[in-house]
């Protein structure tokens, strides 16, 4: 979709739907992926620059589950 | 960080093959298409001295704000102000077509508020609009979408004068 639509630059992530910035509680995860999109804003020499970080959903995940962020909730 | 496709290249390689044909086939004509690249705008400012907007398709709101309406077949064409200053706590989802089992552990999984404050308590960024934006991507006709939803964030986006706008989908 991001192909058809051709924002002028675009940070692509193989996760799961409503996780497109990790998983919970991942600061670490969560900044990177922040800062990867606003860097590529810098970077960028060409329109419809696509690039794609190179961790996987289960990478992430298994990360989360590593560094035991599961016990935090919203508010 | 690794660059999968080459815009000069003119195609560019399917990083979902056959994803957007059956969203397509499922909801005819519900498909936004661009033929031509937007031209680069350059960044005026370093990143320590940017003003950063965010504006998602979560369907995140305030509390207590006029819920999204999210069965409506044609979709809701509104927006809603996220004070970026926001604690998790006072904001709510109202978007049904994503999994939210995530965002309901921490909101920022697909609505980074906090880690866009902590970048800003970092001097990583300059600062941040006084809020943000979010909408539902559940909009079945892209002609409206781009002349009414598109246009009215577009103008309270500038209005809080950004250097840089961080977009993302839900």
């Amino acid at each position: 979709m991001t192909e058809r639509i051709k924002p002028p630059r675009a940070v692509f992530l193989p996760f799961m739907m409503g996780h497109h910035f990790g998983v919970p509680f991942h600061r670490e995860l969560q900044w990177r992926i922040i800062l990867d999109a606003l860097a590529l804003i810098y970077s960028a020499t060409e329109s419809g620059s696509v690039q794609k970080l190179p961790i996987s959903w289960a990478q992430a995940r298994n990360q989360a589950k590593a560094l035991g962020l599961t016990e935090e909730r919203n508010g | 960080m690794t660059v999968v496709s080459d815009p000069n290249g003119g195609e560019l390689r399917q990083l979902r093959p056959g994803l957007w044909d059956t969203v397509n086939e499922r909801y005819p004509g519900s498909m936004i298409t661009r033929d031509e690249l937007v031209p680069l705008a350059a960044p005026r400012v370093p990143l320590n001295e940017a003003r950063v907007t965010f504006v998602s398709t979560a369907g995140v709101q305030p509390r207590g704000t006029l819920p999204f309406d999210t069965v409506h077949p044609v979709g809701d064409y509104t927006f809603r102000r996220v004070p970026s200053g926001s604690r998790t706590d006072e904001l709510e989802i109202h978007q049904l077509k994503y999994p939210t089992f995530g965002a309901e552990k921490d909101l920022n999984v697909i609505f980074p508020i906090e880690r866009l404050q902590e970048l800003v308590a970092e001097n990583v960024i300059g600062g941040l609009t006084p809020d943000f934006f979010s909408f539902i991507g559940y909009n079945m006709d892209p002609e409206r979408l781009e002349r009414t939803l598109a246009e009215d964030i577009a103008d309270a986006v500038c209005e809080q004068r950004p250097d840089l706008a961080l977009m993302s989908p839900a």
